[in-house]
This record gives structure tokens, C-alpha cells and sequence, in this order.
């Protein structure tokens, strides 16, 4: 019985050692984070424009209803969208957007610190969501 | 009756049904995709397929197959499924599949049927189509990259509508659905096509990227603009009306539309909209509050005592023209009419003598059947296209014989087999007491029970076919055969569609079309009948509710010469602008400018600008309430958006004016109709909850005459000058109101005046050339339109627009003599 105790221990100060240690030193520190882990959103852009076609597939699919997209016609007689929002503070990053996207036009990043001061700062529109 | 199984359930059907039909019967499932309710059967697309027991060995199409006693149908099997599977798949092997961008996208036939039947991968390659598009018109664009032959816009466009703009050209993988010389199309812009198409290979080009069709609210009404009363289903989002929807489920029209229902909306959503109420100070209108508005307004009439007339339009609801009619009560005038008084007033009048009702004695539906038709004007088509869809239908499914009595060739007379009774500009009584004077002659009259035979056969003396044909320059014999065709069917229908711009012999013209009614039988037979057709929306409404001079009251005309020579004191225009429609545009500003004028409208039209109060009214879409439309059905609108600003619905207004006269009003359109219908001749018996989706016909789909009473008419003399002008209307425009919808004006933005070629020729005129037309009472100037249904020596312009300033020289007369002179 002691010889068990003994092993369990033994992992124990195992990781007390310098090197062993799990615990992330956040903020100093930051973790890798898995390909599909489901941060903020980024609209994927091409070379002139984004590559979101407002086919209004992920605000009705949004179980959270946080997007709003409105399309309209550009000079080249193209679909796009003039507006599209994500309210964050509605999101509940379920990854269903990405999912449903027909173009994959829109995607998750890793990007999780997310905090802000203000309300309408986790109003991402089209050009914050471009850019992030 | 046919009985047969479809997958193991016992069916009766007619004989005349398709095995998909009598399945739909029974709601039982199959996929179609080339089918259409109200299209022939056709077999395009071979989605449709099923088993059946006495024809093993095949699929067969059951959209094209007709029931047989005891046949035994399986809709769903193996392999079944897998020849559904292929047809889609080769459907897929060259469809672009964009439907992200694609605004068919979540109502599209082909994108549920790949859904349903898991067509995920496909065994076949091809090329995709690459095919040009047109996005450059402005109601239909055409991908055709998108389209899968199914061949409804070209049948719609043929035996619906009986325009054929498209027709399938080239062959194999080539082939497509083009218009003439594969163009642009230039056609009616109904949208009929855009309607049948199960692809977004057809689609609204003003709703292009607007929405998608799930987010879109749809809201049951009725069309606001001819007396057709379609059912038009407001597509709303963000407090807009996006689109127009489809439905043929609802109301009289089969999901047909004109180019007015379908693409003039866009009036409703305008920001030139009337937001706030306007009262006159210092000479100029200035915004006020709705208490200072209605206050002046009360404050006007009461001054004006006795001296109050009140002109309303035909597009008010029949709850708010029972208002009209109690606020008169409250004033204490009889001087109260509707929509250019005379025409109207002599449209019924002449009815109530000859037939003793004051309305259209059959339905819409039932000319589908008819054997014999004959259309008073050529411009029918003109002021209610729906209505002459059907006649395009009955002539086409039932072979009816259609005769138009025109001073102008006009699509009536391009329907197969049509017989254009061409006469001088005026002379329309002629014709039709030659029609009379023909079936009196050969014995062919239904005389029994008629009275006032022996005067109407002595008045007709003179009206020998060959005397009027040579007279209005027609054919004797056309007018013989068309006078046996009507008296010979067995169900055969008489129209006329009166209006603003056709004032002239209104009463003659439903006395000589009602005598005519009587002789053939058509008054009062089961399945025939008379059709009175007013160019409004309620125009019928305002004729049941008698929105008419009262007792000693005066009609619109004589009230705005009263109101000129200061007699009338007051003048109240409801959703009226007659400085542009109404004839005789002197008498018109006179009057205006002389009496104290309170106008309520949805723009700031002409005759707006003139008043010293102006209220803000709402559109059709952002009320409720029922319209009555030519055929006596009573429909129901739905609110559809909120007014804009603090514009207030008609029923809000009248309301507000009643109190402040101390009287009460009822509380809502539903209990305004309660009490109208209690003293509405026709309505005691309707209830709102008898107003169902079809609408509520009062008096029956065969309204009896209460009177077989033959009045003779006199005819009329032709101009003997070389031009004449004809006032009407055009295709693409409603009233005036229309000229505020981008649709409309898309088509046709500005006035025109219409010529023939050979006048065109002698005056050396082009298209887009200046035309000014001299009369006496002054001239007239607009672009040119060479066109080829004019004869010699005849003009047309319409009346719906403002700067034209036609009613300058019109005041009413059938034709206007002009002297053209080129600018
Ligand atoms: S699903 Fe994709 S293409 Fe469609 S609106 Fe969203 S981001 Fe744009
Ligand atoms: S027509 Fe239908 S299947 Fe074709 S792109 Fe449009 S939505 Fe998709
Ligand atoms: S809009 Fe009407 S007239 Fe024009 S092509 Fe389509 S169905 Fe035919
Ligand atoms: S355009 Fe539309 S309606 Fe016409 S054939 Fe093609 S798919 Fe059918
Ligand atoms: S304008 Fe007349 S015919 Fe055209 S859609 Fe409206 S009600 Fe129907
Ligand atoms: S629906 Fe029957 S063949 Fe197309």
C-alpha cells in the first residue's frame, strides 16, 4: 500500500519540478490555440473586395440571431454585403456561421481576448471583422 | 367520374384530371417542376414520373396522363427514385448553381428537388452554360444559365397572357428560351413569366439583392389601382414593401397580374410622400400640427355653411366612402360625388333604366366559358389587362369568338381569331345599335319579357348594318356575323370599361351596351353576362355606397362650375387631383383657386398645391378595409406597413372630421362596415367573416336585372375634321397616381402622342420627335409615337400625366379636332 502511495506521490513532485508545470502563466504567457478552435469571426477577404456574397445563409442559421447582413448590388452588378455585423455580446460561438457559409467567406479565428469597455465596441462590422 | 387507386388509397376523380391532379386532390405527393395549375399540361421535365399497374414496363409522366377507370398509380418506388435522381442530375450537368447569389435562392423548385432527392454528386459532366444575361431592364432580369426548359414563361406569355414574347430556339444541348431576334424583351412587363419560372432564370429585376424570401412578411391585399380588384400579396421588410409575391391561391386573378399590380408599388415607399399636414398661411402651405389642420378645415366648411361640395376618388375603401358620405350628412350638403361625376353617374344611370342594378350582372370567371364575346373600346385591355387575360383564355381553351368595337387597334384585336369592328372616333352608340338592329332584323331577338320593343325597332330603322358601316367606315358584314355570334352563344359576355377619360356618352353607351344585353339574353342568363367595369379600384364601392349628388345636391362637374362663379364656398377633394384628370382644366383652376379647398392625398400632386389645407393620407398597403371590384366582389385589405411621418389612413381623417363636427363615427373599419352594409342595397346580408380569400360577390355570380326595359339611343355624327385626338388610357398607367411608381414610369415616363405611320409619313414625324396639337381652346405638346394601330387622321395621347396638361383642350368630348404642327 505504501508502495502505491509512494508512486502517486512521485507524479505529484514530478510536476513541482521546474518544466513539469500545466498551469499557463496568462497574461504573460499565451497558449497555442487547436485549428479549430472557435474565436472572433474574420470575413475573408480577396483581392478587392470580401469574399462574402450576402447570401444571408449564416444570420438565419445564427441560433443567437447576432448577425445582420443586408446585400446590395455594386458597380459591377455583383452581390455583396453593404452591412454585415456581428453583435458579440449575442454570439454564443457556436461555429454554425462557418458551417453554413456556401462560399467560406467567413471564418473563426483564435483571437479570445475579447473584452472591452464599451457596448457598441462588440459591434464588429464589415471592416473590423475584415481586418481581424 | 373515374375511380383509381394511387398508392393503395381508393380515388374518385373527374375524367378530365391528370393522374397528378387527382393525386393533388387527395394530397398525396408528387414532385413537378414543368407543371402549372392554370398552364395545359405539358410534360417538359419528366420529374413527375410514376408507376402505373396497366402500363408496366415504363414511367409515366403523371402531370400529362389523363385518369383511366381502375388504374392502379404508385407515386414512389426504387426506382422511381432513381429516375427522379437522374433527370435532376442531367438538369445539373450545365445549371451554374449560384444560388448564393441567386434570388431564387429558398424558393426554388430545382434547389428543393436536389434537396429532397440527395443529388450530391452527379455521374455526368458537361460544360456549364455561359449564356449572356440581362440585367439591364428594369422589371425582368433574364439569366438564362439558370433556366431548365420547362417552357412556362413561353406558355404563360402565349395562352395567359397572348402576348408570346418567348419562344425555344435552337436545338439539343443548344437549346434556349429566347425572345424575337433574341433581344431584349419589350413586351406588357406583366411579370407572368417571372411568376411561372420554378429557376431564377426569371426574376423581379426591381427586387434584385433586396431579400431573401423566408425573411419577407407577405400580407394579403387588394391591388390599388383598377377596378380589377386582384389579390396583391406585399412582400414587407423594414416597413417596405420589398416585392410583389405570388398567389394564386387567393382572391379572383389566378396569381395574374398587370404591369401596375405586379411592378407599381414602388408609390408606397416614395419620399415624396405627404408625412405631415399642411395649411395654408400668409399664401404659402406650411407644416402644422393634425388639431390646427383639422380645426382649419372644420372652421373653412363651417364658414362656408351650406356652401360645402365634396369630390372624392374611387380608391377610397368602402368604409371610408360611408364616411365621406356621413360627414356630408354632418355638413349638411348633398353636393357629393366621386371620381369625374358624370361618367360615372351616366355609366349607372343608363343601367338602372334599361336593367334596373348599377352593376356588372356576372363574374370574371365565367367568361373563361363564354362563347362570344364582345368588348366595347379597345382600350378594355388597356384599363383592366387581368380581365382581358381571360378573354385571352377563353378564346384560346374555349375557341370564343371576341368582337371589339374600336376606334384603334389595340392588343384586343392581336388575340387569335379577334374581329375589330373599326368605326370613326365617337361613333361607338352606331355600331352597337347596328349589333341590335341585325338581331331584331333576322329574328334572332330573345324578346320575351322585354319592354319598349316596338320604339327600340323603330329607332334601330336607321341603323342598318350597311347604313353604319358606311357611316363609321366599318364592314357590314363583320358587324352581322358579330351581332349572330352574340346572339347565337349559348354563354357569351358584353364589357365596357368606363372611366375618367371616357366621359363622353357614358349613359348612351350603357343604355345602347344593356339594350344589346337584352336582345341577345345576355342580361340575367346563367353564365353570360354584362360587365360594367369603372377604371378605379372601388369604383363599383363608390357606385353601391351612392357617393352621387343627392337630391338636390350637384355632381362633381356642376360643383366645381359653382365653386368658380363663387356659389360653392368650400371644396373637399378625398384622394381626388382633378387639375390633371378631370376635363375642362379652366373650370377646374377656377375653382380651386376661388373656393376654400381642403385636399387629402398621398402626394403633394397639382391640385394639392392649390389648397388651403392639406392632409396626408395612406396608400393601399397600409390599410384595412374592403374594395368592391367590377365583377361586385367584395375583398379585404390588409395592412401591410405603417403610414409614413403622420400621415393618417382616410378612415383616421374622416374620423377626426366627424368629431370635430360633434358627430360620432364608428370605432374601426370592421364596425364601419356593419353599418354600411345595414343600409347598402345588395349588402344587408354580408357580414366581414363572409369576406373570406375569394372575396364575397354580392347579388350572386349572375346578378338578375330587375328591369328588361329597351331604351333607344340615338347615334352620334362623326368629326368631319382631318385630325382627331382620343383621350384614354395607357397599358402601363393607372389614374394619375400611377405616374409616382417607378415601375410604371420605367415603361412609360412621359405623355406621348400616338400617330399611324401614314400620318406620321405626311407630317414627317418620327419617334421623339415635338408634336403640338392646336384646338381652339388652346394646344397641347408632347414627344411622338409612331405606332400601327392608329387609322388615318386619328391621334392618341393618354391622360395620366400631369405635365401634359391635356385636359386644356379636353373637356369630355368623345374626339378633339387638332391641328398638328410640328415643334
Ligand atoms: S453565409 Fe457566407 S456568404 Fe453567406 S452571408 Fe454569411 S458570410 Fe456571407
Ligand atoms: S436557380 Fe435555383 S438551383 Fe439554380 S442557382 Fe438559383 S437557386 Fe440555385
Ligand atoms: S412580362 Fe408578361 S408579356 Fe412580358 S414576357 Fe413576361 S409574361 Fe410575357
Ligand atoms: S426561363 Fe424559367 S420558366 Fe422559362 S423555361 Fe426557363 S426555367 Fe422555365
Ligand atoms: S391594375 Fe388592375 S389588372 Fe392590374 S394588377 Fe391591379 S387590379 Fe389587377
Ligand atoms: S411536371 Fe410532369 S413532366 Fe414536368
Amino acid at each position: 500500500m505504501f508502495k502505491e502511495f509512494a508512486k502517486g506521490l512521485s507524479i505529484t513532485l514530478k510536476h513541482l519540478l521546474p518544466g513539469n508545470c500545466t498551469t499557463v502563466q496568462y497574461p504573460k504567457q499565451k497558449l497555442e490555440m487547436s485549428p479549430r478552435f472557435r474565436g472572433l469571426h474574420r470575413l475573408v477577404p480577396t483581392q478587392h473586395r470580401e469574399k462574402c456574397v450576402a447570401c444571408y445563409l449564416c444570420p438565419t442559421v445564427c441560433p443567437a440571431k447576432c448577425i445582420t447582413v443586408e446585400s446590395a448590388e455594386n458597380e459591377k452588378g455583383e452581390k455583396y454585403p453593404k452591412v454585415y455585423e456581428i453583435d458579440l455580446l449575442r454570439c454564443i460561438f457556436c461555429g454554425y456561421c462557418v458551417e453554413a457559409c456556401p462560399v467560406e467567406a467567413i471564418e473563426m479565428t483564435d483571437a479570445y481576448e475579447l473584452a472591452n469597455f464599451k457596448r457598441e465596441d462588440f459591434n464588429f462590422d464589415k471592416e473590423r471583422l475584415l481586418k481581424s | 367520374m373515374v375511380n383509381l387507386t394511387i398508392d393503395g388509397k381508393q380515388i374518385t376523380t373527374s375524367k378530365t384530371s391528370t393522374i397528378y391532379e387527382a393525386a393533388k386532390e387527395n394530397d398525396i405527393y408528387i414532385p413537378v417542376l414543368c407543371y402549372a395549375k392554370k398552364l395545359l399540361p405539358y410534360g417538359a421535365c419528366r420529374v413527375c414520373l410514376v408507376e402505373v399497374e396497366q402500363m408496366k414496363g415504363r414511367l409515366i409522366p403523371s402531370c400529362t396522363t389523363p385518369v383511366t377507370e381502375g388504374m392502379v398509380v404508385t407515386t414512389m418506388s426504387d426506382e422511381i427514385k432513381k429516375v427522379r435522381k437522374t433527370v435532376l442530375e442531367f438538369l445539373l450537368v450545365n445549371h451554374v448553381v449560384d444560388c448564393p447569389v441567386c434570388d431564387k435562392g429558398g424558393e426554388c423548385d430545382l434547389q428543393d428537388l436536389t434537396y429532397e432527392y440527395e443529388v450530391v454528386t452527379s455521374r455526368f459532366e458537361g460544360e456549364k452554360f455561359d449564356l449572356p444575361k440581362d440585367e439591364a431592364n428594369p422589371f425582368i432580369e433574364r439569366n438564362m444559365n439558370r433556366c431548365v426548359l420547362c417552357g412556362k414563361c413561353v406558355r404563360v406569355c402565349d395562352e395567359v397572357v397572348g402576348y408570346g414574347s418567348y419562344s425555344f430556339i435552337n436545338r439539343g444541348f443548344e437549346t434556349k428560351i429566347a425572345t424575337a431576334f433574341d433581344r431584349g424583351l419589350d413586351c406588357e412587363f406583366c411579370g407572368q413569366c417571372v411568376s411561372m419560372c420554378p429557376v431564377g432564370a426569371l426574376l423581379p429585376r426591381p427586387f434584385k439583392f433586396k431579400a431573401r424570401p423566408w425573411q419577407l412578411k407577405e400580407v394579403n391585399s387588394v391591388c390599388g389601382y383598377c377596378g380589377n380588384g386582384c389579390t396583391v400579396t406585399l412582400g414587407v421588410k423594414d416597413n417596405e414593401v420589398q416585392t410583389i409575391r405570388f398567389n394564386d391561391e387567393t382572391g379572383v386573378n389566378d396569381g395574374n397580374l398587370c404591369i401596375r399590380g405586379r411592378f407599381g408599388y414602388s408609390y408606397v415607399n416614395s419620399n415624396k410622400r405627404l408625412t405631415k399636414p399642411l395649411v395654408r398661411r400668409d399664401g404659402v402651405l406650411k407644416e402644422a400640427s393634425w388639431d390646427e389642420a383639422i380645426q382649419t378645415a372644420v372652421q373653412g366648411f363651417k364658414d362656408a355653411g351650406e356652401q360645402v361640395g365634396i369630390i372624392s376618388g374611387a380608391r377610397l375603401t368602402n368604409e371610408e366612402l360611408f364616411l365621406v358620405k356621413n360627414l356630408s350628412k354632418a355638413l349638411g350638403t348633398e353636393n357629393l360625388d366621386h371620381s369625374g361625376g358624370e361618367c360615372y353617374k351616366g355609366v349607372t344611370e343608363g343601367l338602372l333604366e334599361t336593367l334596373g342594378v348599377r352593376a356588372s350582372t356576372a363574374t370574371f370567371p365565367l367568361v373563361e366559358k363564354a362563347n362570344a364575346i364582345l368588348a366595347i373600346r379597345s382600350d378594355f385591355y388597356e384599363t383592366h389587362p387581368v380581365f382581358g387575360m381571360v378573354v385571352n383564355q377563353a378564346i384560346r381553351r374555349n375557341e370564343a369568338k371576341l368582337s371589339i368595337i374600336a376606334d384603334k387597334f389595340g392588343k384586343l384585336s392581336k388575340l387569335p381569331n379577334a374581329r375589330t369592328l373599326l368605326h370613326k372616333p365617337g361613333l361607338e352608340l352606331n355600331v352597337l345599335n347596328a349589333l341590335c338592329h341585325v338581331i331584331v332584323e333576322e329574328g334572332l331577338a330573345k324578346t320575351e319579357g322585354l319592354n319598349g320593343l316596338d320604339e327600340l325597332k323603330a329607332a334601330l330603322k336607321e341603323y342598318s348594318a350597311e347604313t353604319v358601316a358606311e357611316l363609321v367606315g366599318g364592314d357590314a358584314d363583320a358587324i352581322k356575323q358579330t351581332a349572330r355570334e352574340l346572339a347565337g352563344a349559348e354563354n357569351a359576355a358584353i364589357m365596357l370599361a368606363y372611366g375618367l377619360p371616357y366621359t363622353a356618352y357614358s349613359k348612351e353607351l350603357a343604355i345602347a351596351a344593356a339594350n344589346l344585353a337584352l336582345l341577345t339574353g345576355i342580361a340575367g342568363r346563367q353564365g353570360s353576362g354584362l360587365y360594367l367595369c369603372g377604371e378605379k379600384a372601388n369604383s363599383q364601392g363608390a357606385i353601391d355606397l351612392a357617393i352621387l349628388p343627392g337630391g338636390k345636391g350637384m355632381g362633381a362637374q356642376q360643383m366645381l362650375a359653382a365653386a368658380g362663379s363663387g356659389e360653392l364656398k368650400a371644396l373637399y377633394l378625398v384622394g381626388e387631383d382633378p387639375l390633371v384628370s378631370y376635363p375642362n382644366r379652366s373650370l377646374v383652376e377656377k375653382a380651386l383657386e376661388k373656393s376654400f379647398l381642403v385636399v387629402q392625398d398621398i402626394f403633394l400632386s397639382p391640385s394639392a398645391q392649390m389648397a388651403d389645407v392639406v392632409f396626408p393620407a395612406a396608400s393601399f398597403a397600409e390599410k384595412a378595409g374592403t374594395f368592391t371590384n367590377a365583377e361586385r366582389r367584395i375583398q379585404q385589405l390588409h395592412v401591410g406597413i405603417k403610414s409614413p411621418g403622420e400621415a393618417k389612413t382616410d378612415f383616421a381623417i374622416l374620423q377626426l372630421l366627424l368629431k370635430e363636427l360633434g358627430t360620432s363615427a364608428p370605432a374601426t373599419p370592421a364596425e364601419a362596415f356593419k353599418s354600411l352594409a345595414a343600409e347598402t342595397p345588395g349588402y344587408e346580408m354580408v357580414s366581414l367573416d363572409m369576406v373570406g380569400p375569394q372575396g364575397y360577390v354580392w347579388g350572386g355570380d349572375n346578378l338578375e336585372p330587375e328591369l328588361k326595359q329597351l331604351v333607344p339611343v340615338a347615334g352620334a355624327q362623326p368629326l368631319a375634321d382631318k385630325y382627331q385626338l382620343l383621350v384614354g388610357s395607357a397599358l402601363y398607367h393607372s389614374g394619375t397616381l400611377s405616374t409616382h411608381a417607378k415601375g410604371p414610369n420605367a415603361a412609360v415616363a412621359a405623355p406621348y402622342i400616338e400617330l399611324g405611320r401614314e400620318d406620321a409619313a405626311e407630317l414627317q414625324l418620327v419617334n421623339d420627335d415635338m408634336l403640338k396639337l392646336k384646338t381652339v381652346e388652346g394646344e397641347i405638346q408632347a414627344k411622338v409615337k409612331v405606332d400601327r394601330r392608329l387609322p388615318k387622321g386619328v391621334f392618341f395621347t393618354p391622360y395620366h400625366f400631369a405635365e401634359l396638361e391635356l385636359n386644356k383642350i379636353y373637356s369630355g368630348q368623345p374626339a378633339i379636332a387638332v391641328e398638328p404642327v410640328k415643334v
